[in-house]
């Protein structure tokens, strides 16, 4: 039993696993307690997908049978092709993906789409019945239902549209060049694409090369792979073809799919392609995790909710009024369509479409992309932002932060764009620790780079020797030259074992026949080998003193989490070393002991230079930032403080107890702001334990976490009710990814798996354009805001019409298709145009929206928008409609309770209020002018209720009238349509609009004034009444 | 997450109830006693407001009309023309001659119409010259009207027969034009009927060649002109049919007047009527 559970393993990687910890079911137990409850075990069941690969353990002889393959000869080519179509082409499945009719008919039936299937669908019954019963106006409802179905299809495609287009942007980004692959086959080595790749194809790879499916290694020179995309661990591995560890992901001779060989070559048998290998079992667990609805998606189910109530039961109540005095039921169903029609924003949906893409396209320009439209408003509710360290809080690249020299700690620049350094270089010391930093180096800068910027320029060596290069030539410049002028004699590369790396020079001094050896390493591995130390040029002994101050410096260096180098140097003297002497690495024929102790240098991957700024924004505007890094927790401390994720006064538990002395366990957790928890630590917590720490501490760091790890720290986060935001690169940080309410991938840094599950990518992988996004999504649901209460408003306008219709049996005041021209046609550029609309004020200084609480549409918002501006609008467009019939002759007392007799199709002989009598198709003409006037008076009142619109608090002359052009282009459409409706169209009949003389286009517009003059009123009242009952219930 | 999971009915219930009324905060629907007080003394303040604001608005408006002619007649180019009796549902005539009871309606509706015609009426009245536009003075508070008397419509009149020839299968409809202000129709305007199927109705118009005199124009409005009495031509129907039941469809146009339309696309009743009428025995 013992035996066969050690073959199965876990996918979970811990990136600091104990290698000998292997009881698994221990672990398990205690993942389990980490969830709680039932369901999330299962899920955890799934995390744990078993892993039964046993290849690593089996001899060539064994891996040949297996496979049916020959180490030499590799697969035929007919037995290949076998394979391939048994096993299917060694890809990644990309994410199942909704169809695209699917989604198509999600579009036709979602939102208020039903709302008008319904009203069409009426439409067409009625249709049929006066068909039936020869009615000459019957074909009107067929025309209406029609154009209600070609209004929810239309907006329907125009929904699906934008999302595709919107799609499309990540599918650009997932098209990778075909990668190839060296593969033996039929004895021959020959290329053939990565995709053809087949279980025991044997495959050679070089440094450079991505792995092209799980591996196990038969021969191996010098192999490192970077396993970062799928560890989390950023230090190369070294491979061989020895079978060193039970667990596959631990034993050496497998390499992973999709990770890097670095360098060296090797050469190994295919086991697993495509969703078999690792990479692909991870990636398929990350579409396993259920995607969270966006809040604003939340949002607009909410809104579509609120006015398809008032319109279902207003049409109810209405439709009971209708028949219970006495109207037909056909006429009651006529009645019921118009109030939908009335009542549904039909434009609304596709507008917020288009706010929503606008404002993705301005944060596409600020380096968010946003996969999901709807991301574009969560990450403005953000209100935890769990972020990596490396890349996004950081340059991604080490830079020399401290030296020590003459007993000294001086710091140096570390921004991105550094020219100079301003640290005193006067020092013969520093003369002396230059030349050793600038000799004893391996790395180069690739040629051909003369006019890049030091800081960008491309080197051949690794991180820290690239540092040390870069240093060097922005303070000395001419690295190279100095490197040419003193010839390189003999060298001895760093290695694990002896951990300095030493080289031997001729000097640049002619007069000087002198060697001089160089030597850098751990500081005191160094510090062992030397005698004498340098102070202000000078040799002095090395004695305890001195000794102690290079602790002290070596040990707060360390402290700041960066990692510090040793320097030392001897000049060999002239006599013992003649010109001609021999060098010889292996035997080490010259003195490694007693040298001179020159300084130490430190480095650190430091932050960016914008991110501290950022950090302190999101503090500002509420949001808590949480570092998550796999690195040591003295190196995230050392950057969180850096860049005040954790702020400059605030300690942690451990710093108390350091500060007064008392063992940890002593100190009131509540004490501490700060926390800095270890990966470890976090295995063992449970639930509430973890809860704990995110409600306690505003400051936390986690350290030494495994990219797993997230997506309990996400959970966690969750479970506070945040919506929480979370960076990621690695294929394992998908689930992470997806669990988040808004998953943001790095772009450039990112694996495809962590970008497929992502909502966002940051195209630059810094953290600050993750503020400027969160800035972005917050104008954008203020912005929605005002949009849905310019919409709203004029429903109440539409609406009205049909209540006094029905109840005063006055001749319609405006119709159905009338209607639609208001939601489809003038109000759509002016709804857009508030997207548009700056900030009323610094939006990044309240905090994040509460997702149950600050609802996009809220009470306040539905009743001044229904109640107060709607009425208003509506008592302004009555006066248009009386003005109309008064002057036409009809006056007021007249019309009321004339319904029957004017739509009597065979009353042609009705008496106006003057004796003049009038025939059906006179009065229906009249009636048009009615219409067109009503929807001109709500017109003219809507350009009213959009200047308004553009604050909620402010007046609009502290926002500035004429700052959002695009307003102005709203409304300058708005009339410009409504003209052309009225005198371009007024001869199409079937539009029911007519040319309309001069003044009526002025009747409404007292109300239009009235409408800013009272919004005015009501803003100052808020502005000047904070908290008072006025703000509470006119502040939407 | 577990949390969106579905809440039980009775704890949705619940919630209602509370929603409803909140025994601990004394909140009704969502608001107390007072917050509902002072919502509503705003909203009655505020559409107090309105409707007072509306009605004044209204009032300046109606203060700009004169009451006597409408400010616009634009719409009302041309009259239309309509028939009396109208039936009730579309202008259908079905009736058995033998059966009083089928044609009851149309009777008393004619004898209704016409008793504004009546000579007891027009005492008032003018003899007009006939022929000419009978403009008055535009200085005159009350215009006069010229009189119309029901002997011009000879057989059709109701003095001799009371049942208008329904009784004797040659119903009478009349014919008239929609009142307009101000209209003044030129030439010599007259009502031409024409059947559908020839031959199968003979058609007598009264007056004479169904002429509407130019003198019962211009009409100055119900107010100024409450006595105007608008020209009538009545159609006499002789149905020639040897079936028991026959079936005439009558198509009425106004006539011999450049400025009176009667062919219009779109509407089917400007200066022009058709109506059908079904007689059986």
């Amino acid at each position: 039993m013992g035996k066969k559970r050690s073959d199965i393993y876990s996918v979970e990687i811990h990136g600091t696993q104990d290698p000998e910890k292997t009881d698994k079911e221990d672990e398990e137990e205690k993942y389990k307690d980490l969830k709680g409850n039932k369901k999330k075990s299962k899920k955890t069941e799934d995390l744990k997908k078993e892993l039964d690969l046993d290849d690593h353990k089996l001899s060539k002889e064994e891996l040949e049978e297996k496979y049916t393959t020959s180490i030499s000869k590799g697969l035929t080519s007919a037995r290949a092709a076998e394979i391939l179509a048994r096993d299917g082409p060694n890809a990644l499945t990309p994410p199942k993906s909704t169809p695209e009719i699917i989604k198509f008919l999600k579009q036709m039936v979602g939102g208020f789409s039903i709302l008008l299937w319904v009203g069409a669908l009426l439409c067409w019954i009625a249709f049929g019945i006066q068909v039936a019963q020869g009615v000459a106006s019957a074909f009107d409802n067929l025309y209406l239902g029609v154009v209600l179905a070609l209004v929810v299809i239309l907006t329907g495609i125009f929904a699906y549209y934008q999302e595709a287009k919107s799609t499309n942007i990540m599918a650009s980004f997932s098209k990778m060049i075909p990668q190839q692959a060296l593969v033996i086959r039929d004895g021959e080595k020959r290329e053939v694409s990565a995709e053809q790749l087949v279980v025991g194809d044997m495959v050679e790879i070089k440094g450079g090369d991505r792995i092209p499916a799980d591996i196990r290694l038969i021969f191996a020179q010098g192999c490192k792979v970077d396993n970062s995309s799928l560890t989390g661990e950023s230090e190369p591995q070294s491979r061989s073809c020895d079978f060193t560890h039970e667990n596959p992901l631990e034993t050496k001779n497998i390499a992973f799919y999709s990770t890097t060989c670095l360098e060296g070559t090797a050469t190994g048998m295919v086991i697993n392609t495509g969703d078999q290998t690792i990479i692909g079992r991870i990636a398929s667990l990350a579409s396993g995790v259920g995607n969270e609805k966006t809040p604003i998606a939340i949002e607009i189910e909410h809104f579509v909710h609120i006015v398809a109530g008032v319109a279902v039961s207003i049409g109810v109540l209405f439709f009971i009024i209708a028949v219970s005095m006495k109207y037909k039921v056909l006429d009651s169903i006529i009645f019921l369509i118009g109030i939908i029609v009335a009542n549904v924003p039909e434009g609304l949906l596709a507008t917020v479409t288009v706010s929503l893409s606008l404002t993705a396209k301005r944060m596409a320009k600020k380096n968010c992309l946003v996969k999901n439209l709807e991301a574009v408003e969560t990450l403005g509710s953000t209100s935890i932002i769990c972020s990596d360290k490396t890349g996004t809080l950081t340059q991604n690249r080490m830079t020399v932060a401290h030296l020590w020299f003459d007993d000294q700690i001086y710091s140096a620049d570390t921004s991105e764009e550094q020219t100079t350094q301003s640290f005193d270089q006067s020092s013969q010391s520093w003369a002396a620790l230059s030349k050793v930093v600038t000799l004893c180096n391996r790395a180069e800068f690739k040629p051909g780079q003369e006019n890049v910027p030091i800081m960008k320029r491309v080197v051949v060596g690794d991180a820290s020797e690239t540092a040390l290069l870069k240093f060097a030539e922005v303070i000395l410049g001419d690295v190279m030259g100095i490197r040419k002028r003193n010839r390189k004699l003999a060298e001895i590369p760093f290695n694990s074992t002896n951990k300095f790396q030493l080289s031997i020079h001729e000097t640049e001094d002619p007069n000087d026949k002198r060697f001089l050896m160089v030597m850098k390493g751990a500081p005191e591995r160094i510090l062992e080998r030397c005698s004498t130390i340098m102070i202000n040029g000078e040799e002095q002994p090395l004695d305890r003193e001195r000794a102690e101050a290079f602790q002290t410096a070596y040990m707060e260096l360390g402290g700041l989490g960066e990692r510090v180098l040793g320097f030392c140097h001897l000049y060999l003297p002239e006599d013992e070393f003649p010109d001609t002497y021999p060098f010889d690495t292996d035997s080490m024929n010259f003195p490694t002991s007693n040298l001179c102790f020159v300084g130490l240098l430190s480095m650190i991957d430091p932050p960016r230079s914008t991110v501290p700024d950022a950090v302190s924004k999101c503090r500002s505007a509420g949001i808590k930032v949480i570092m998550v890094t796999g690195d040591h927790p003295i190196t995230a401390k050392a950057i969180a403080k850096s860049v005040g994720i954790i702020s400059a006064n605030s300690e942690t538990v451990e710093d108390i107890a350091k500060r007064l002395n008392v063992p940890v366990e002593q100190v009131n957790k509540e004490d501490a702001r700060a926390a800095v928890i270890n990966g470890m630590e976090l295995k063992d917590m449970t639930t509430e334990q973890l809860d704990e720490i995110l409600i306690n501490h505003s400051e936390i760091v986690f350290a030494r976490t495994s990219p797993q790890q997230k997506l309990i720290i996400v959970e966690g986060c969750q479970r506070q009710d945040a919506v929480v935001a979370v960076t990621g690169d690695g294929v394992n940080d998908s689930p992470a990814l997806k669990k988040a309410d808004i998953g943001i991938a790095m772009g450039i840094a990112g694996s495809d798996a962590a970008k497929n599950a992502a909502d966002m990518i940051l195209l630059d992988d810094n953290f600050a354009s993750i503020v400027t996004g969160v800035e972005e999504g917050r104008l954008i649901f203020d912005n929605l805001k005002k949009t849905i209460a310019y919409t709203l408003t004029k429903n109440i306008a539409e609406l009205c019409p049909f209540l006094i219709y029905i109840i005063a049996s006055v001749p319609l005041p405006i119709g159905t298709i009338t209607i639609l021209f208001i939601d489809l046609g003038t109000d759509i550029i002016p709804s857009v145009a508030l997207a548009y609309e700056k900030a009323e004020s610094d939006i990044m200084n309240r905090r994040p929206r509460h997702k149950k609480k600050d609802r996009l549409v809220n009470e306040q918002l539905a009743v001044y928008s229904y109640l107060q501006i709607g009425i208003i609008q509506s008592i302004g467009a009555f006066l248009a409609y009386f003005t109309v019939y008064a002057e036409q002759g009809w006056l007021p007392n007249t019309l009321l309770g004339l319904r029957v007799n004017w739509e009597d199709d065979y009353y042609n002989d009705i008496e106006d209020s003057y004796g003049q009598e009038w025939t059906r198709y006179q009065r229906t003409y009249l009636q048009w002018t009615g219409y067109t006037a009503f929807f001109v008076s709500i017109t003219i009142q809507q350009v009213a209720d959009l200047i308004i619109r553009k604050t909620r608090r402010n007046s609009i002359f502290q926002q500035g009238l004429l700052r959002n052009k695009v307003i102005w282009v709203g409304i300058v459409s708005q009339i410009a349509i409504a003209l052309i409706l009225s005198y371009g169209l007024g001869s199409v009949t079937a539009l029911n609009f007519t040319p309309l003389r001069v003044q009526y286009w002025f009747v409404a517009m007292p109300y239009a004034i009235l409408i800013w003059v009272y919004d005015e009123i009501r803003k100052l009242f808020i502005r000047q009444y904070p908290g008072s009952w006025w703000d509470k219930n006119m502040y939407y | 997450m577990s949390k969106e999971e579905k809440k039980p009915f009775s704890q949705t219930m619940a919630e209602w109830r509370q929603f409803v009324y909140n025994p601990r905060s004394g909140e009704f629907l969502g608001r107390t006693a007072k917050s509902w007080g002072l919502i509503l003394l705003f909203y009655l303040v505020f559409y107090g407001f309105l409707a007072a604001l509306f009605t004044f608005t209204m009032w300046v408006m109606l203060q700009t009309l004169s009451g006597d002619i409408p400010k616009y007649r634009d719409r009302i180019r041309s009259p239309g023309l309509m028939i009396s009796p109208k039936p009730v549902t579309a202008l259908e005539f079905y009736f058995n001659k033998s059966d009083s009871q089928s044609y009851a309606e149309y009777v008393s509706t004619l004898k209704q119409f016409l008793k504004s015609y009546d000579d007891s009426k027009q005492s008032k009245n003018i003899a007009c010259t006939a022929g000419k536009l009978f403009e008055q003075n535009e200085d005159r508070a009350i215009k006069q009207a010229c009189q119309f008397n029901r002997t011009k419509l000879g057989s059709c009149s109701g003095v001799e027969d009371d049942t208008f020839g329904y009784a004797k299968g040659t119903p009478c409809v009349l014919v008239k034009m929609n009142r307009i202000i101000g209209l003044k129709p030129e030439g010599e305007p007259h009502i031409e009927c024409l059947p559908k199927e020839e031959g199968k109705v003979q058609i007598t118009y009264f007056p004479d060649g169904g002429m509407i005199d130019l003198m019962y124009f211009p009409y100055y409005g119900k107010k100024l002109h409450a006595d105007y009495l608008q020209p009538l031509v009545a159609v006499q129907l002789a149905i020639i049919s040897n079936r028991t039941k026959e079936e005439v469809t009558i198509e009425c146009k106004i006539m011999g007047s450049p400025n009176l339309k009667n062919e219009d696309d779109r509407d089917k009743f400007l200066g022009r009527i058709s109506f059908k009428i079904q007689m059986s025995e």
